[in-house]
């Protein structure tokens, strides 16, 4: 084990974990709590030793001392979070505020049969049952220290399990709000969604904040998506320009399902992505597209793990970034082919616009390929604006930082273009627009 | 209008252009014709204002205004217009968006108000006829997957929409057949106007049946070594440009 001495805090990450246990006393929720605090123990803290961790460190994350966010804050009216609802998009809405589900501001409507939608915790207390095979049931124990910490302590988070068969019209929203506290928190919620065969949903994920506030969000999101299923999943993450972000995602796809993913990572000081994909069937398409934003002072850091370790399946991996001023970012793709996962079609893509010269990307996509009946490609691309596209615009008239602005969201718009409402698109996009004008772009 | 007075520029070390004259009056339109390799590109980008030329002598007067001394948006405020011989896909910038940034950035530089949204649909739609452009068309990324065609087309439906004073038409013709080459040039044609100047570059004589110039230039080692009225072009096409720039070389 690896001492944080550089840190000032001498128990690393375990000052993360709760000191009085909250979640409810259930023997087997115990003993996979138990288990991944020795993990937690056992891993330390990250290294760039640690292929993983090579150029991202975690010591700015550790130095802020985040200790846990334990009280649930029910102060919240829901005129207090209208600043973060995307205008005009009706969903089946569930709020979760710094780790904590909060039924007073949800609006899950009427939901068809079959369809379950609530917090975590809720659902642990009255049907605990629904949740033991779910609880890890797509991370596996065998997880990564963030995900082993977000197990070991463990607060709250969305659930949702459709059974055989049923479908939504709605997407189902899940809106992650920070509210800044006197001293930093950690917040870390676990979002389980389960469709079973053939069921179908779309899922928005927004993680935003109140005001600029210093805090941590280190979610798991645990997909498990069952035979001929499909799930489109939007996942924004807008936080606070001092926040910090940790994603855990675990997608497991049955056969002949489809999921699309859209990621948009345009808020936060340290993002770091950690994206799992496995199939568990033959003829599943996961899409997993990308897009993220870094300028002065923010890291943008993405892992993607695709295992394909069974036959006719296939994924695309599609990435963009744009960065700015002093902001850096991670691409770290590794998709696998094991021996037997003949006619497997992987394409992985990573492609950055770099916008200054203090601006830096580590791009590493890689393809380990095991099978020799199979169709995989990958490419890396870092470039500037092409001085042609910027001639071109300005000889129409527009000047320089518009056309660079437009220029950006041309690249941008790829990617927004397949997010699954106009209305989230539009505030995205807008978002996005907002971001490049305050940019110094000159 | 424009008054250019012994022009030289370089690319990189090499002078492409060397000392070269032109005056061009309101309404008029000029033909410049020369060999591949004789600076006609690059004396159209020059005037435009394409970065990676270096102007090291002469000067370009435009209404008045040094045009040398602006940037490639003032330049379009003022009225210039280059028609692209490769004109540019930008993927991801839908065209509609684009046509209504340029008309209005070149509206608001002139005082004048920003079209809404339904004047410039309609204005749009106008111009779009006459170049027998598809509707489609406004809702695809600039130029992105269209046509060779259709890439000039737009160009010509570009500059029927910002209205400029001076157009610079840069091989025009290059990859059109026949047809597309009426289309082009019935387009041109209709925004002819005493208030409207433009200079046709072309290496070929043949778009110049279409679209009647009423000075013909032929530029050759970065000047013009000959000028006239139209009747040279067709003396050109009779004998080619060794005619010229052999008669030039042995005087």
């Amino acid at each position: 084990m690896s001492g944080p001495t550089e840190t000032g805090t001498a128990l690393g990450f375990e000052g993360w974990l709760p000191s009085a246990d909250t979640a409810p006393g259930l023997d087997w929720l115990e003993s996979l709590r138990a288990s991944a605090r020795s993990r937690v123990r056992d891993q330390g803290v990250p290294t760039n030793k640690q292929e993983a961790w090579r150029y991202t460190s975690v010591k700015r994350l550790l130095e802020q001392g985040f200790v846990p966010a334990e009280d649930a804050i029910t102060a919240l009216q829901p005129e207090d979070i209208e600043d973060v609802l995307v205008p005009g998009l009706d969903t089946h809405r569930v709020v979760v505020v710094n780790g904590r589900y909060l039924p007073s501001l949800s609006s899950l409507g009427d939901l068809p049969s079959g369809v379950r939608i609530g917090g975590l915790r809720q659902i642990l207390e009255s049907d605990p049952d629904a949740l033991r095979e779910r609880l890890n049931g797509v991370a596996g124990e065998d997880q990564p220290l963030f995900a082993a910490l977000n197990m070991a302590g463990l607060d709250d988070g969305l659930v949702v399990l459709m059974d055989r068969g049923a479908s939504l019209e709605r997407p189902i929203e899940l809106i992650h709000l920070s509210v800044g506290m006197d001293e930093p928190r950690v917040a870390q919620p676990r979002h389980i969604v389960a469709l079973e065969d053939g069921a179908q949903a779309t899922l928005i994920e927004r993680y935003v904040s109140l005001g600029e506030s210093l805090y941590c969000t280190n979610s798991v999101l645990e997909l498990s998506i069952g035979r001929d299923a499909r799930l489109k999943h939007d996942r924004i993450q807008s936080e606070s320009p001092n926040a910090f972000h940790i994603t855990g995602l675990y997608l497991s796809l049955g056969q002949a399902s489809r999921y699309q993913g859209v990621n948009v990572g345009l808020g936060g000081a340290w993002a770091r992505n950690d994206l799992t994909v496995r199939f568990a069937g033959e003829h599943a398409e996961c899409d997993l597209q990308g897009l993220y934003l870094a300028g002065n002072g923010q890291l943008m850091d993405y892992h993607l793990d695709v295992v394909h370790g069974i036959p006719h399946c296939s994924s695309r991996e599609n990435f963009k970034g744009i960065l700015y001023g002093k902001g850096r970012a991670v691409f770290d793709g590794r998709v696998y082919v094991a021996k037997d996962a003949q006619k497997t079609d992987a394409a992985m893509s990573n492609r950055n616009l770099i916008l200054s010269e203090g601006a830096e990307v580590d791009a590493k996509p890689q393809l380990e390929i095991n099978a020799d009946d199979v169709k995989c490609s990958h490419g890396t691309t870092v470039g500037q604006i092409e001085p042609e596209m910027l001639f071109y615009l300005r000889s129409r008239g527009i000047t320089a930082p518009v056309a660079r602005r437009m220029l950006c969201l041309g690249f941008a718009g790829e990617i927004l273009d397949l997010l699954s409402s106009d209305a989230l698109r539009e505030q995205v996009a807008e978002q996005v627009g907002q971001r490049l004008e305050n940019a110094v772009l000159d | 209008m424009l008054s250019v007075k012994g022009l030289r520029a370089n690319v990189g070390d090499k002078e492409i252009l060397n000392g070269l004259d032109l005056e061009v009056g309101s309404g008029e339109i000029h033909a410049i014709m020369g060999p591949n390799g004789s600076g006609k590109s690059t004396f159209a980008h020059v005037l435009a204002g394409r970065e990676g030329y270096e102007v090291t002598g002469g000067s370009v007067t435009f209404d008045g205004q040094d045009l040398l001394d602006l940037e490639p948006e003032e330049r379009a405020h003022l009225g210039l217009f280059l028609a692209f011989q490769y004109p540019v896909e930008l993927p991801g910038v839908n065209n509609t968006y684009f046509l209504k940034a340029a008309l209005n950035a070149i509206r608001r530089s002139r005082g004048e108000p920003e079209l809404d949204a339904v004047s410039f649909l309609r204005r749009m739609r106008e111009r779009l006829k006459v170049l027998h452009l598809d509707d489609s068309l406004l809702k695809r990324p600039v130029n992105f997957g269209f046509s060779g065609g259709e890439k000039k087309r737009n160009e010509i439906f570009q500059m029927a929409l910002l209205e400029p004073k001076l157009a610079i038409l840069d091989e025009t013709d290059s990859g059109l057949d026949i047809d597309a080459l009426r289309i082009v040039a019935d387009g041109v044609n209709a925004l002819r106007s005493p208030e409207r100047s433009m200079i046709v570059v072309t290496h070929y004589q043949r778009l110049l049946d279409y679209i009647e110039p009423d000075y013909v230039h032929v530029l050759a080692r970065g000047r013009i070594i000959r000028s006239g009225g139209k009747d040279l072009a067709l003396e050109l096409e009779e004998k080619g440009y060794g005619w010229i720039t052999g008669e030039e070389a042995a005087a």
